[in-house]
């Protein structure tokens, strides 16, 4: 490619600061060093974790910085010692890196690699250096991804793979919510045919979770949302029953209890907000029940009494759905290709990186499900 | 179906303490402690036919009765006939066998070993080897197998691994002695009364820590003697800060962490802590179906497998309780035995 070695100027959305509009700039995004890919975003999702950093973590020490995480792209050019990937090779930006070699890497476990930016950096969401500079200053790149970007660069430890007929505009979203939920309910719930599960917030990351506990065979599915709106799209992916705890004078957990004859075996909390936490895990049964944190915050503690766990109740969480990133999101593509997974039903916006404040506005409102960005022109 | 008891022995655990000065539920009084007895049937009710008058049995707090789907999953102990599942508030059941001045007194977690005769129902009562002595194998009823359950069954831990203890009372101390059965490579044993250190390390542990020591917190000293915390780690004080802590020291990735100690306030921690992979789990009695279990364990005990007799530092008559919660409100006793039928 004729732009190899050279700075690339390109169009971005940078987040100046927390809580205010991003703004359309003409950025400068260096050529890719040692170990690194420079990649063409093609589309991008917005996931609520995005939303997260602007709006709620607002960590001032997290930007500027181009935020987006959840792209699918075309290899522009390699650096150094790069041998696995070429220019025009079609990627997946990972915001979860999988080196290999460090001991998470190799216990079959975890996917919690100890390269990835999430292992020091989490309270600024990027690693602390930079390809990117717009205006004569550093700005960073949000999870080490920023896909509100025509071009980003990435170690290759944090890019997968893919088949060159997947369609990017789709299987962006493995980039994050869907692979985070499905995981969740497949990987670190681990639910198991015939259980009954429930999936708190029906956003795409819990819509994914659905779908996961769909897969696993689950026998029972309570999709519970304040926004009944949301109820439609949960039943598409599999959901059975349907929960608005504002609909309740008693707590829903007490609801779902009584649903259930004790409480539900797995229950995932996809909303990020810690009161959703604590009912998730006190909608457990006794005994066996499993509840997996996977919505983020880092702003509240989570709480509940002792009892619960005593009570023999297991609490758990996953980055990614557990799944170990570069090994597992070419399979992924793979099973939409084949209708293991829906993707496409996750869709309900399709729109140019120059609408990505109006993305974010119909995210916080709650009236989409996912928005396609088309990044490249 | 009842079972009435002569108590033999009894020791005194920390969960009476609190019940007594933390807990103080007023509807959980007028009460008879003592949940952690062994004794001889004296008689036995109507359809019961696994017991009979003479047989050494130790009276437990967790129920099983076999038949409830609790009791019929592999994953769990919690039988839903036992009194927890209805009547935490009360710790016991709202009916008992006792009367006194004309009232009824409740028998603490449904069985009240401070008293000379009990009844109790038979999903309670677990037979044992005549020959166990009573006034040892009396701390299989609670402290031994909580905290050596909770290393061997509900942490899981696993050989070669590096585990915490957090607490060393019996049940830390019991905690350590599970994780050393189970291979632990390293067991740190951490308290803030030092004086403690030396039993825990009779019992296996290898590292010993006194958290007033450092200028940080215990999680990061351990983090750094780790590279990067431990793999399992034992909450055996009941305390939600140091439930915190012990969950904050393990490792990213698979750290475990397991609630032992009992309260009834709020733990909390920061989400990270779970996405990044740790798992938060708990224990009541060590997750031992304790029918299956006790008399194993009490086999394991003659057989030297475990040590029971190293937990007791205290031997008094049933006259003497005051004095025994005492002791163990100022941390000065492990378990005190107290000597109940004369």
């Amino acid at each position: 490619m004729a732009t190899a070695g050279k700075v690339i100027k390109c169009r971005a959305a940078v987040a100046w600061e927390p809580n205010a509009p991003l703004m359309m700039e003409e950025i400068e995004v260096a050529p890719p060093q040692e170990g690194e890919i420079r990649i063409k975003v093609v589309a991008t999702g917005v996931c609520h974790t995005d939303l997260y950093h602007l709006f709620e973590g607002k960590d001032k020490r997290g930007f500027p910085t181009v935020l987006g995480h959840e792209g699918a792209g075309v290899v522009e050019s390699v650096g150094p010692g790069v041998t696995d990937f070429k220019p025009g090779d079609k990627v997946i930006p990972l915001f979860l890196s999988q080196c290999g070699e460090c001991k998470f890497c190799k216990c079959p476990k975890t996917n919690m690699c100890d390269c990835s930016w999430s292992s020091n950096y989490h309270d600024i969401m990027s690693d602390p250096t930079t390809r990117f500079t717009c205006r004569g200053q550093p700005i960073l790149q949000f999870m080490g991804t920023s896909t509100f970007s025509e071009y980003t660069v990435i170690n290759q430890i944090a890019v997968a793979k893919i088949v060159d007929d997947a369609p990017l505009d789709r299987v962006c979203l493995l980039g994050c919510g869907i692979a985070t939920g499905y995981g969740a309910a497949v990987n670190t719930a681990g639910v198991t045919p015939g259980s009954v599960c429930a999936v708190f917030g029906l956003g795409a990351v819990g819509l994914a979770a659905v779908m996961g506990c769909k897969n696993a065979g689950a026998s029972r599915i309570f999709a519970v949302d304040i926004n009944e709106q949301k109820f439609e799209k949960a039943k598409v992916f599999g959901a059975t029953d349907f929960l608005n705890p504002k609909a309740y004078d008693k707590p829903i957990s007490e609801v779902l209890a009584e649903l259930t004859n004790g409480g539900v075996d797995f229950s995932l909390e996809c909303v990020g907000n810690t009161e959703v936490m604590r009912t998730a895990l006190e909608s457990c049964i006794k005994g066996w029940g499993v509840s997996v944190l996977v919505g983020w915050t880092d702003v509240k503690d989570f709480s509940a009494k002792p009892i619960q766990l005593i009570s023999g109740k297991t609490w758990k969480g996953s980055l990614f759905g557990g799944f170990k990133s570069k090994d597992s999101v070419p399979n992924l593509v793979c099973d939409y290709m084949t209708g293991k997974i829906k993707l496409d039903e996750f869709i309900t916006h399709k729109m140019s990186l120059e609408q990505v404040n109006d993305a974010i506005n119909l995210m916080k409102t709650g009236d989409c499900i996912r928005c396609i960005l088309n990044i490249s022109k």
